[in-house]
């Protein structure tokens, strides 16, 4: 009996004292295919710290590269790579899939509102 | 079929352009310490870290999943940016006509430190865009079929044989040009390359919010020259432009060169004094 009351405080007090969703950052997801970049434009609340996740969901290797936001990261086929920005202005910054640049679905447009 | 053409020539072009110069200077300046067997060694063991690298990436996406992949990178334009100032020293040090004045110490221990220092710096300017290369080539080539594999690696091959090119005209620079002509203008090139590295080094550390931006975006040259074109993209990494760059970026461009400046025109004098009584 004393025991499981001792358990019972001790998992109350770690529960209590460890913040279970410490690092809640918006992530937002990117698909990158062959050159084709969906979706070619993304809304984002400006002023947070917020997370990309972008997936190769093709056969050829991209590379992601947004010179505003000054973030580039190559993404093998069938890979998903995880890029963190910090807070940032408000405004309209572009970025591209440098391997398939010469597409027009090669480009994409993040929007900080 | 273009792109990798452009992209392969791109990713090339920056190693070939430190590979020339230093190619046509260590041609020019035999040297006991310092000589082609560390520049071509740099460029073996910098292919090696770029397949290595990219081979890292390839297999084990999950590894460089985080930031870690951002920190090497930064360490490495950082470290490159430092060698290249460092040789360009090296090489006013132990330029043409302060050669012979320069006999044994001094000229031995400067030698040996820029062994060391040629190497690492060919080693990285390889590897930094070469890892990018090597995944794109096994990336993307896997994805072709047949003809079109064929066409892949003719169209690679091109985009590498134009590259190579670069390198031939700064050989053939360094031959047709006077040496101190030749000197100054690949001193500028390089300059120019490391000035770029650091504006990158700079833009990372403010992405990981190391740097204060101060002001984001101060002006927007894109209607000029694109960044995110193919054209505008080459000048970027080449030369350092931003078209839309942050003050604080501006500030180190500006601090930069000043420094350049003050520490090149100044080194010149003394040297010759200190050597003209030895």
């Amino acid at each position: 009996m004393g025991r499981s009351l001792t358990q019972l405080c001790l998992t109350s007090a770690w529960l209590a004292f460890t913040p279970l969703h410490a690092q809640e950052i918006p992530t937002f997801k990117l698909e990158m295919k062959d050159g084709v970049i969906s979706p070619a434009r993304l809304e984002i609340p400006a002023g947070k710290a917020f997370q990309l996740e972008i997936r190769n969901s093709g056969k050829t290797a991209a590379e992601f590269e947004c010179k505003p936001l000054k973030k580039e990261k190559v993404v093998v086929p069938g890979a998903t790579a995880t890029l963190s920005f910090k807070a940032t202005a408000p405004g309209q910054y572009v970025f591209v899939d440098e391997f398939h640049e010469n597409l027009p679905t090669g480009r994409g447009l993040i929007v900080l509102k | 079929m273009g792109q990798v053409l452009f992209i392969v020539w791109r990713e090339s072009a920056e190693a070939m352009l430190v590979i020339g110069i230093l190619h046509a200077w260590l041609r020019a300046n035999p040297d006991r310490g310092l000589g082609l067997r560390h520049l071509w060694g740099g460029v073996a063991a910098g292919v090696l870290a770029a397949v290595g690298l990219g081979g890292a990436i390839l297999w084990f996406q999950t590894f460089f999943a985080g930031d870690a992949q951002e920190y090497f990178q930064l360490a490495m334009v950082l470290v490159a940016s430092a060698l290249i100032l460092q040789m360009v020293v090296w090489m006013r040090r132990n330029g043409r006509n302060l050669r012979r004045n320069l006999e044994a110490g001094m000229e031995r221990s400067a030698g040996t430190a820029s062994g060391l220092g040629l190497v690492t710096l060919v080693l990285l300017a390889v590897a930094r865009e070469g890892s990018e290369m090597v995944i794109f080539l096994y990336g993307t080539g896997l994805a072709q079929q047949g003809v079109d594999l064929l066409r892949f690696a003719a169209m690679a091959a091109a985009g590498f044989l134009l590259a190579v090119l670069t390198f031939w005209i700064l050989q053939w620079g360094g031959r047709v040009l006077s040496w101190k002509t030749f000197f100054r203008i690949s001193e500028g090139m390089l300059l120019v390359l490391a000035g770029s590295m650091l504006v990158s080094g700079v833009e990372k550390m403010e992405a990981l919010g190391w740097l204060p931006s101060l002001k984001d975006q101060l002006w927007n040259t894109a209607w000029m020259l694109d960044d995110g074109s193919r054209m505008g993209g080459l000048v970027a990494s080449l030369t350092g432009y931003r078209a839309q760059p942050s003050l604080l970026l501006l500030l180190v461009y500006a601090l930069y060169w000043l420094a350049i400046f003050a520490v090149l025109s100044h080194r010149e004098t003394p040297r010759k004094l200190v050597a003209s009584r030895a």
